[in-house]
C-alpha cells in the first residue's frame, strides 16, 4: 500500500521537475532600459582605482553646453544727490496757525525805553581809604567827566571769635532747707505717762508723818485700814486718767493740757484693806 | 529743784522718702512740757545723689534737730536720743549734753545712784534699787566734767520717771502724725 503511494509521489515529483526544467532564458538588450538624455550626456561616475588623496576637482557641468557666462564687474557705489521736493512743498503750502488768545497781544505795540543821554556816574573807586583823585581822560558820548572823589563806603567787618563761649549754667540748690515746725502738745498728751513712786523710806520721818495725817483726813479712813501704794508727784490739775501698775510700782497717767503748767504736788495712792477699794489724795498744796 | 530740769527727747524717722522729726520736752516726772515736730522734708533726687550716704545724718542732725532746737524758747538741760542715732556719729553740737539712755538686762549695781564707768563715753547708772541699771552713752562733744554733771541730773530725774520711756512716746506721736497726714 505504502509502496504504491511512494511511487505515486515519486511520479508526481518527476512530473513537476520535468515541467519546470525546460524554461528558456531570453536575453533582452540593455539599451531599452537605459535613460537617454536629450542633447546632454548623462552624468557618469568613473571609478578610480587605487588609493588616492582626497581632492576636490571641479567638474564642468555640461548642462549649459558650450554657452559662456558673462562675468560682470562690481561697480563702485557712488553718492547720488537727490532733491527732496517735499520740503519745498511743505514750505510753500504750510499755513501758520495763530492762536486766537495770542493774536491780540501780538498786535500790541511794545514800547521800548529810550536810552539815557548821560550815563550815570557812580562814586569813585577808593582803595584802602585813599580817594581816587585822577580824572577820567576820556569821555563817553552823552557823559561828562566827573571827579571820582566820593569814597566807597567801608565794608562791614564781621569778626569770628575763635574762642568758645562759656555755656549757660543752671544752678540746682543742693541745700536742704529747714522744714516748717509745728507745735502740738495734744499729740503726746494722748499717751499715758508712767510716773514712778517715790521711796517712802527715803523721806524724812516727820514729813512722812505729816503726809499720813493728811491722807487720813483727806480720805476719812482709819490709817490702819489703809495700805499705801505709793507717793507720786503729779500735776495738781489736768489728770484725765490714772491707772496703777502694781507690778512695777508705778501709775500710768493720761494728762490734759492744763497739767502742763500745773504745779506738781505729792499724791498718795492707797487701798482700803477691808474691800480693796482705791483711795487717794493730794497731801500738800491741795 | 528737780522741776527745773528739762529733758529733751529727739527722734527723727523716715517715712517713705520723707523725713520728719519730733522733739518732746518733759519735766523730771516725764510729763510733757512741749512737743514740736517738723513737717516732712523730702530731699530731691539730685540732693540724694549729691549727699550720698551723708544725706540721712545731715538731715537728722543739721536740718531737723537744729530746726527743732531753734524753736525752743530755752535750751533743755539734757538732749536725749536713741542709742542707734548716737552711734551713727552724732556730733552733738548742741548747747546741752547729748546722750542716749538704754535699758539693760545687767545685774543691778550695789545701790541706787551707783555709777559704773564702762568706757570714756559709756556708764552704767543704777537709778532705782533692785532694777537693772541703765546704759548711758555720751556724744563725743561731752567732756568728762559735763558727764559727771549729767549723771547727777539723770539720777535726780530717774527717781521719778523712766528715763528711756519718753522716746517711745515721741515715736508713737510721730507715727500718729504720719497716719493722720496720709
Amino acid at each position: 500500500m505504502f509502496g504504491k503511494v511512494r511511487e505515486a509521489m515519486a511520479d508526481a515529483a518527476e512530473t513537476l521537475r520535468r515541467a519546470y526544467s525546460g524554461l528558456a532564458v531570453v536575453d533582452v538588450a540593455p539599451e531599452r532600459f537605459r535613460a537617454r538624455g536629450h542633447g546632454s550626456p548623462l552624468l557618469a561616475i568613473h571609478p578610480l582605482a587605487g588609493l588616492e588623496s582626497l581632492g576636490a576637482s571641479a567638474l564642468t557641468s555640461r548642462l549649459l553646453g558650450e554657452q559662456t557666462v558673462a562675468v560682470r564687474g562690481m561697480e563702485v557705489p557712488r553718492a547720488v544727490l537727490h532733491a527732496e521736493s517735499g520740503w519745498a512743498r511743505w514750505d510753500a503750502g504750510a499755513e501758520v496757525v495763530r492762536m486766537a488768545p495770542l493774536a491780540a497781544r501780538l498786535a500790541q505795540s511794545l514800547a521800548l525805553p529810550t536810552l539815557p543821554e548821560r550815563l550815570p556816574v557812580h562814586g569813585g573807586v577808593e582803595a584802602l581809604g585813599r580817594p581816587v583823585t585822577h580824572r577820567l581822560t576820556h569821555t563817553l558820548p552823552g557823559t561828562s567827566p566827573r571827579r571820582l572823589a566820593e569814597p566807597l563806603p567801608r565794608p562791614a567787618i564781621r569778626t569770628l571769635a575763635p574762642s568758645l563761649r562759656a555755656p549757660a549754667t543752671r544752678t540746682a540748690d543742693p541745700v536742704l532747707r529747714a522744714p516748717g515746725v509745728r507745735r502740738s502738745l495734744e499729740a503726746v498728751l494722748t499717751f499715758a505717762v508712767p510716773i514712778l513712786a517715790e521711796d517712802i523710806q527715803r523721806l524724812p520721818k516727820g514729813l512722812w508723818m505729816r503726809y499720813s495725817l493728811q491722807l487720813v483726813r483727806g480720805t476719812g479712813e482709819n490709817v490702819r485700814n489703809l495700805e499705801v501704794l505709793g507717793l507720786f508727784r503729779i500735776p495738781r490739775k489736768g489728770v484725765a486718767e490714772l491707772h496703777h501698775d502694781a507690778r512695777q510700782g508705778r501709775i500710768l497717767v493720761r494728762f490734759e493740757a492744763a497739767a502742763v503748767c500745773a504745779p506738781r504736788v505729792p499724791f498718795i495712792l492707797a487701798r482700803r484693806k477691808d474691800d480693796g477699794a482705791m483711795v487717794s489724795c493730794f497731801v500738800e498744796g491741795a | 529743784m528737780a522741776e527745773s530740769i528739762k529733758l529733751a527727747y529727739f527722734m527723727a524717722v523716715k517715712e517713705g522718702t520723707s523725713y520728719l522729726g519730733g522733739l518732746l520736752v518733759t519735766d523730771t516726772s516725764g510729763i510733757p512740757l512741749d512737743f514740736r515736730y517738723t513737717e516732712p522734708i523730702t530731699p530731691t533726687h539730685l540732693q540724694g545723689i549729691l549727699y550720698g550716704k551723708s544725706l540721712e545724718p545731715h538731715l537728722k542732725e543739721e536740718v531737723i534737730q537744729k530746726t527743732l532746737l531753734k524753736e525752743l524758747k530755752a535750751p533743755p538741760d539734757l538732749f536725749i536720743l536713741s542709742a542707734t542715732e548716737l552711734a551713727g556719729g552724732w556730733s552733738g553740737d548742741t548747747k546741752c549734753p547729748v546722750l542716749a539712755v538704754q535699758k539693760t538686762q545687767d545685774t543691778p549695781l550695789a545701790k541706787a545712784g551707783a555709777v559704773f564707768r564702762v568706757g570714756a563715753r559709756e556708764v552704767l547708772l543704777q537709778v532705782a534699787d533692785g532694777a537693772a541699771p541703765l546704759r548711758v552713752l555720751f556724744a563725743t562733744s561731752v567732756d568728762a566734767p559735763t558727764q559727771e554733771q549729767t549723771i547727777l541730773k539723770l539720777l535726780e530725774a530717774g527717781y521719778h520717771m523712766d528715763l528711756a520711756e519718753p522716746l517711745e512716746r515721741v515715736a508713737a506721736a510721730l507715727q500718729s502724725l504720719v497716719m493722720k497726714g496720709s
